[in-house]
């Protein structure tokens, strides 16, 4: 059970993977996103060498469709995986796996792909897409969290009897670089996609800071100095 | 402000990393770690692209020692960073910037390194390296994570205005695959040591069932289930 987004940002190029589940500490097992490849998420029943060997494959020059026929053909448990594959120019690739629990489904859009298990129904995609496309100006990273919060809002996991919570979930943005450039996690939390804007909201007000001092150390204030301004003046 | 154990096990291969900080979100600057190849990691002031760039060095042969050559000559604020290097033998070098701030240093032993700045003195990295190396037989997370508490609890990190608590931390290990055996993380948090080892034991006990889903699907039970079966006081609300 998991609800998960793919997406590139049109404007800027990056890439990016926003996520929420039930497991615990799922944004250790979030490593198929590479600037200037691609993007690549296997859940459900997860085979883990999906995911790196996706990303080879799209490195390699294979189209997303043809990955996912190469995943196929390289997994005898196929059917129990949910995979969504992006390349760095927007081509998609989906598939859910007969064999995933639950109400289990993708839905494809301009630049992203919806896809999760063990929901209680469409609508959580359905809310996910709106939700990504509702402000295409706003840095791919909130889009994601946009995706994330309305997936929740629309019932999440479940079925018609019992909702269950998020409990871990995590948003990862790749820009140019071979680094992330967002990277942020709720490993273990009752609420977690609450608690993931929390910390994306406090991440993103020392991004610059962080970003700046690492490339301009010797004009870099000391972190407490930045914190305590940051209480005198909050940013906007 | 910053305090690291960077180690291989010299058991199994692994290569691990253990960090805690005062920054907030430090997991995303922990991609030095690969399998059979090397674990390196560049803290201080970051200069982000040393970690890949070091990892590709280590994979074309380069020695720990020469990696480090490499990217002094390659980082004009080289002397603004604190850098491990550990390659896939163990053999370990790491570098203390003079611009680094604080209580800045490091301490190798064979195949792990202790490494902080901003620290309150030389007995923390010590302390770290001295709770790795106390149980060489327990599983490699689990010396990473008495590091780090060792480093916690010798005093950790100390700024101007007195002691700096940790806010975010990691865990990290690679086996044999090329995803990360563990990684698990702790992003905002006033206790992030504390909360981190809080995460890792409750994690603990899905571990084994996560790995067994994927691999094993047909014979998986549903997680809410999988959940039933744990200790009733480790059961979710």
């Amino acid at each position: 059970m998991t609800y998960s987004i793919i997406a590139r940002c049109a404007r800027t190029g990056r890439l990016g993977l926003g996520i929420a589940t039930y497991s615990l500490v799922v944004g250790g097992r979030c490593e198929g996103v590479a600037a200037n490849i691609g993007i690549c998420k296997t859940q459900a029943f997860p085979n883990r060498h999906n995911d790196p060997f996706a990303i080879k494959l799209l490195a390699d020059g294979y189209l997303p469709a043809r990955v996912m026929e190469i995943l196929a053909a390289n997994d005898p448990q196929h059917e129990y995986r949910q995979i969504a594959i992006m390349d760095r120019e927007g081509r998609i690739a989906a598939h859910t796996g007969p064999r995933t629990r639950g109400w289990s489904g993708h839905l494809l859009n301009t630049d992203c792909v919806a896809f999760g298990n063990g929901l209680v129904g469409e609508q959580v995609l359905t809310g996910m897409i709106e939700g990504f496309l509702a402000d295409p100006a706003t840095p791919l990273e909130y889009r994601l969290m946009h995706a994330l919060e309305a997936g929740r809002d629309a019932g999440g996991q479940g079925d018609a009897t019992t909702h269950r919570t998020e409990r871990s979930a995590a948003i990862k943005v790749v820009d140019r670089n071979d680094y992330p450039d967002i990277d942020v996690r709720v490993d273990v939390h009752p609420i977690a996609v609450d608690r993931l804007r929390e910390v994306l909201d406090e991440y993103k007000k020392y991004e610059i800071f962080y970003r700046d001092r690492g490339r301009n150390p010797s004009q870099a204030i000391p972190q407490d100095v930045f914190v305590a301004g940051l209480k005198a003046a909050p940013p906007k | 402000m910053t305090y690291t154990i960077l180690a291989r096990c010299p058991r199994t291969g692994q290569m691990g990393l253990g960090i805690a900080t005062y920054s907030i979100g430090v997991g995303l600057y922990c991609n030095g770690l690969r399998s059979r190849k090397g674990a390196t990691m560049t803290q201080a002031f970051v200069n982000q692209g040393n970690n890949p760039f070091a990892l590709r060095l280590l994979t074309m042969g380069f020695t720990p020692t020469h990696v480090l050559r490499e990217l002094q000559r390659n980082d004009p604020d080289h002397e603004y960073r604190q850098i491990g290097v550990i390659d896939r033998e163990g053999n370990a070098v790491a570098y203390s910037g003079p611009k680094t701030r604080g209580w800045s240093g490091h301490r190798i032993a064979p195949g792990a390194i202790a490494m902080g700045n901003v620290l309150a003195g030389e007995h923390v990295v010590d302390a770290i390296l001295s709770g790795f190396t106390a149980s060489p037989d327990a599983i490699l997370e689990h010396r990473l994570l008495a590091a780090l508490e060792a480093g916690r609890d010798a005093g950790g990190q100390l700024g101007n205005d007195g002691h700096l608590t940790e806010r975010s931390a990691a865990i990290i290990v690679y086996d044999d695959a090329d995803y990360a055996e563990l990684d698990i993380r702790v992003d905002l948090h006033d206790h992030a040591v504390d909360e981190l080892r809080r995460n890792y034991e409750e994690y603990a006990l899905y571990r084994g069932y996560y790995t067994e889903r994927g691999k094993n699907p047909a014979a998986a039970i549903p997680q809410h289930e999988f959940v039933r079966t744990l200790p009733v006081g480790e059961q979710p609300a």
